[in-house]
């Protein structure tokens, strides 16, 4: 009992003035007396309370003191709390100061386990000592209310004491710990969130997984009866995760009870912010791994919809619980939750209906929601580029793309990210024109899906068509990418075969036949739709022929949009045609007919001339008539006359193409001397031509056509399908095994040049050597002499039978449209020349005026821009010019 | 020069052929055998002049009515061996009130036989 020289607050020293010696003395020994059992209440002795405390209490306000006995008692708790239970509570935590680091150094569950009790220990440890001194400030409390209720009209505000003083103890508490908070406690509470939603998530997963397998089941039929027997174990297992389905959920529950349990504790610590913030960020950094491990790079699955039941059965799950916990026990002001409340939470959390979620978590679900929408878009968009690449196998992938960026809103980070995608990784030289168009074609209609109106379209669209007007090739990988299905893309993914043309065709056919999107099964797709809270798109919900023809138009005029002129697009195909129709051994010609009635169905919608088209026909008319008139000549041709039979020659071997030349294309005419035997076959049916049409002539084109040649070898017999030229040089070697190219040369009728390089082909084949001859100049081709030892044919022992030659020579038995170009432009070269050594540079448009301007007869300039653009990227290839910045300079 | 060589080959080709390549049949089975040949020819109507002085499109394109060149839209010769479209001088005759006479030579229009 030692008197504490604790100074009267000042506010209080009016009433001190006014006091009596006596007074003064009863005040100073109550206030003795009330410190001291105030100390040995807080050291524990719960006994100090007797009546001696209330009446101490009770003399003290008397003096009007009270306020004095309120700060003094909270001050002891503060002292009390700040030296013994704050640095105890701290103090638990000093070993895991790098939570995040020990983990990965330490590791596994003992170690999770221990922060947990750590946790657990420290935070019941505190929140009873916290609950002591409560117990002490309510027996304060009852003290002063006693006082008050000797008052007659002191009973109104006896709630108000209570409360006046709980709330500053509790903002003393809250204060005392924030002020000391060392800085791993916020790191530590995020990282035991962290723990606590993976275990939930991975608890919760497995019972997703489980009620999936029910989903499984349907395809049993397809199963052999091995995979039968399997099936219905599992199916019987199904049964027991029904009825384990429940304990699950109750273990979910003491996990969400641990978590509330954390949770509430902390909130009365007045932590309430900080918590929040952990298991927040917790949700937010699990939820994102999830995105990203559902989205992976896997392209072929839309994963919108797992994301979103994911978010509904593990962090909505927990929030509610979560939610409904503290709520319950919120309203309770006692220290201790009531044990109704967790099962009262898990009742609601399990029921499936959630009849009416509290709008907190309805504000959580939307947060959710749109962070995974983000997040997925993001993730999307980052792979925007290898998405299309793998379209149309990757469409739900661009479907999940297109919700989410409804969603957001954020098209235009697609637009920027995707536009250097492509800069960075496909308008490079090291591209081809055929792999930029197919990304530009799977561009389009990728983002035809997300962006019907075709804005974003646009922007993206614009560097990929500048990139290509660039390339000499581009026009001519067009029209195969339209017409040509075989040959056109050896790299492209998804059906091969097949022309873009037709596959738009077959788009809008199978959309006549009412065609549901292939891979979607309908009960999956009503299913989609019914889980879905997105409003169908108007245009997706109604596919009517209209939009799905509109579609193919927008392609079309996109691609088209390409090459600035319709007609050059034409000529292309005309001289690709040609070039396959005269190599044509056989007058099949379906293919063709159906693509230029594709052509010329969609010239009529995105208006280009259907007379531009009607060469084409007469070209292919041209084979129709020809088989009928090759039909008539062999059939009318007099048996009679000499056939040299030695070289394997006869009418019925020979077949012959009649053109129409007018129409053709400008054919690339070679002199060629064909052997004896041919040349009189030849001779023999232009007579019989002339005899059957009189007066009209034929006229041979002896380096056109197909000729099939088979040699024999010891061991093997191979096929060959060369060009005339190739038959005439091997035909040769039959009397003769030796030849020197010049003799060679002209026993064909050729420039040793060409000789040269069409003799290749055999030497390649290893059926003839080259060596030197006496003069440089004159090589000397020999026949080898067995194959066996032949080479380049003799590793390889498996009879191919046949060998095309085709591709591996670039030579083309018609002139390409940038030959005929060429031809028609050289006449402007000098002038075009001529300005750039006047003016230094010039930009493509002023070349193109001034050319208008200048060469107004004789003849009079008449090109497009682009035909003046691809005659000057020639002469940038030449090195004859150079283009910097869009300027040509002379190349010095 | 190059007449001489071609004559000459083909000489060596007719004449040479047979016994001294045996020994090279026996290494490699020459002649190849052709199994198609394929040629490609044009067709004319082989008139003097490449166009049809009526219509001005060539001869061997079509008149300006026809979708078809060739046997759809055959030549004619006058007598006095001028050549036009068929469909082009009956055109023509048919239009003249009184006598019809050849575009190019004014001389009278008959068929030549
Ligand atoms: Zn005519
Ligand atoms: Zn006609
Ligand atoms: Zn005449």
């Amino acid at each position: 009992m030692e008197l504490q020289p604790t100074p009267p607050p000042a506010a209080n020293l009016h009433v001190l003035r006014a006091l009596t010696p006596d007074s003064v003395q009863e005040i100073l020994h109550s206030y003795a007396a009330f410190c001291s059992s105030t100390a040995s209440l807080l050291s524990g002795d719960l006994s100090a309370t007797g009546p001696d405390f209330v009446s101490n209490v009770h003399a003290l306000c008397n003096h009007g003191l009270r306020s004095l006995v309120r700060d003094h008692f909270l001050k002891s708790l503060e002292d009390s709390f700040e030296s013994n239970s704050v640095p105890r509570f701290w103090r638990c935590f000093d070993d895991y100061r790098n939570v995040g680091i020990l983990e990965k150094s330490e590791g596994g569950l003992d170690f999770e386990n221990r922060v947990r009790q750590v946790l657990y220990g420290a935070l019941e440890e505190i929140s009873s000592d916290k609950a002591y001194q409560e117990k002490c400030l309510l027996m304060l409390v009852r003290s002063l209310d006693s006082y008050k209720e000797s008052f007659p009209d002191g009973k109104c505000d006896l709630d108000d004491e209570r409360t006046y003083l709980f709330s500053r103890y509790r903002l003393m508490v809250a204060s005392v710990l924030m002020n000391s908070l060392p800085r791993h406690f916020p790191e530590m509470l995020h990282w035991y969130f962290k723990r606590m939603l993976e275990e939930l998530s991975t608890t919760v997963d497995g019972e997703v997984d489980a009620g999936d397998g029910e989903d499984d089941c349907p395809d049993e039929d397809d199963m052999d009866l091995d995979e039968k027997g399997k099936a219905s174990f599992r199916s019987g297992k199904m049964d027991i995760d029904e009825s384990t389905f429940q304990g699950k959920l109750l273990e979910n529950n003491k996990l969400v009870r641990k978590i509330g349990k954390v949770v509430h504790d902390l909130r009365r610590l007045g932590f309430t912010s900080m918590t929040e913030d952990a298991y927040a960020s917790a949700i937010f950094l699990l939820l994102k791994a999830k995105v990203h491990e559902l989205a992976g790079d896997d392209y072929r699955d839309s994963v919108l919809e797992p994301i979103k039941s994911w978010i509904k059965a593990v962090p909505l799950q927990l929030l509610h619980a979560l939610l409904a916990y503290l709520g319950d026990t919120i309203s309770y002001d006692s220290p201790s939750p009531g044990l109704k409340s967790p099962l009262a939470s898990h009742q609601s959390s399990c029921s499936p209906g959630m009849n009416t979620p509290p709008e907190g978590l309805i504000r959580w679900q939307l947060r959710l929601e749109y962070f995974a929408y983000e997040t997925l878009q993001d993730l999307r968009i980052s792979k925007l580029f290898e998405i299309i690449v793998d379209y149309p196998d990757s469409s739900p992938a661009i479907e999940d793309l297109k919700q989410c960026l409804e969603y957001t809103g954020q098209h235009s980070k697609l637009v920027e990210s995707f536009i250097s995608a492509l800069r960075y990784r496909l308008l490079t030289a090291g591209a081809s024109t055929n792999d930029i168009l197919h990304q530009y074609v799977s561009t389009i209609k990728a983002l035809r899906t997300i962006d019907p109106a075709g804005v974003f379209l646009e922007a993206v669209g614009e560097p990929i068509r500048d990139y290509l007007r660039g390339r000499k090739d581009t026009i001519k990988c067009i029209v195969t990418m339209l017409t040509d299905g075989t040959g056109g893309n050896p790299n492209a993914s998804g059906i091969t075969g097949d022309s873009l043309l037709e596959e738009l065709n077959r788009d809008e056919e199978s959309l006549e036949n009412g065609g549901v999107e292939e891979d979607f099964n309908t009960d999956e797709k009503q299913a989609w739709i019914n889980a879905s809270l997105w409003e169908p798109d108007p245009a997706e919900a109604d596919p009517s022929k209209g939009s799905r023809n509109q579609r193919k138009v927008d392609i079309l005029g996109m691609i088209v949009g390409i090459i600035g002129s319709k007609d050059q697009l034409v000529n292309e195909y005309r001289v690709m045609l040609a070039e396959k129709l005269l190599n044509k051994s056989d007058y099949d010609i379906d293919a063709e007919i159906r693509t230029l009635e594709l052509l010329k169905a969609c010239s009529v919608m995105i208006h280009f001339g259907e007379s531009s088209m009607h060469r084409c026909e007469i070209m292919l008319n041209d084979l129709i008539d020809s088989k009928r008139t090759n039909h008539n000549i062999k059939a009318t041709i007099k048996p009679s006359q000499t056939e040299p039979q030695e070289a394997g020659l006869s009418m019925d071997i020979f077949n012959t193409t009649i053109i129409s030349s007018n129409f053709w294309p400008p054919i690339q005419e070679e002199a060629l001397k064909l052997p004896e035997a041919v040349e009189q076959l030849l001779n023999n049916y232009a007579k019989r031509f002339h005899e059957i049409k009189t007066p009209r002539k034929l006229l041979w084109k002896q380096n056109l056509g197909t000729v099939k040649l088979e040699l024999q070898f010891e061991d093997r017999t191979t096929q060959f399908t060369v060009t005339p030229i190739h038959a005439a040089i091997i035909m040769q070697f039959q009397d003769q095994t030796s030849w020197t190219s010049n003799k060679l040369a002209a026993a064909i009728g050729v420039p040793v040049e060409v000789l040269n390089r069409r003799i290749y082909f055999w030497i390649s084949k290893g059926i003839i050597t080259e060596s030197l001859g006496t003069d440089s100049d004159d090589h000397v081709f020999t026949l080898v002499e067995g194959t066996s030892d032949g080479g380049k044919t003799g590793g390889n022992n498996k009879s191919c039978d046949e060998l095309l030659v085709g591709d591996e020579e670039a030579e083309s038995s018609v002139a390409s449209v940038e030959d005929q170009l060429r031809k028609e432009m050289t006449v402007y070269e000098k002038f075009i020349m001529g300005m750039l050594t006047n003016f230094g540079s010039m930009a493509l448009d002023r070349i193109h005026n001034t050319l208008k301007m200048f060469c107004v007869s004789d003849p009079t300039y008449d090109k497009s821009l682009q035909q003046l653009q691809s005659f000057l990227s020639g002469l940038v290839s030449e090195e004859k010019l150079e283009l910097r910045d869009g300027m040509y300079f002379l190349k010095k | 020069m190059l007449l001489f060589l071609v004559n000459n080959v083909t000489k060596f080709e007719t004449s040479n052929f047979s016994d001294e390549n045996l020994d090279l049949i026996s290494f490699c089975y020459v002649p190849p055998i052709c199994t198609e040949w394929h040629a490609v020819a044009s067709w004319t109507w082989d008139a003097q002049d490449e166009t049809c002085g009526i219509c001005r499109m060539a001869f061997d394109g079509c008149c300006p009515d026809c979708k078809l060149p060739g046997d759809d839209c055959p030549l004619i010769w006058g007598a006095c061996n001028h050549a036009f479209h068929l469909h082009c001088i009956l055109k023509w005759v048919n239009s003249q009130t009184s006598q019809a006479h050849c575009p190019m030579c004014r001389r009278e229009w008959q068929f030549k036989e």
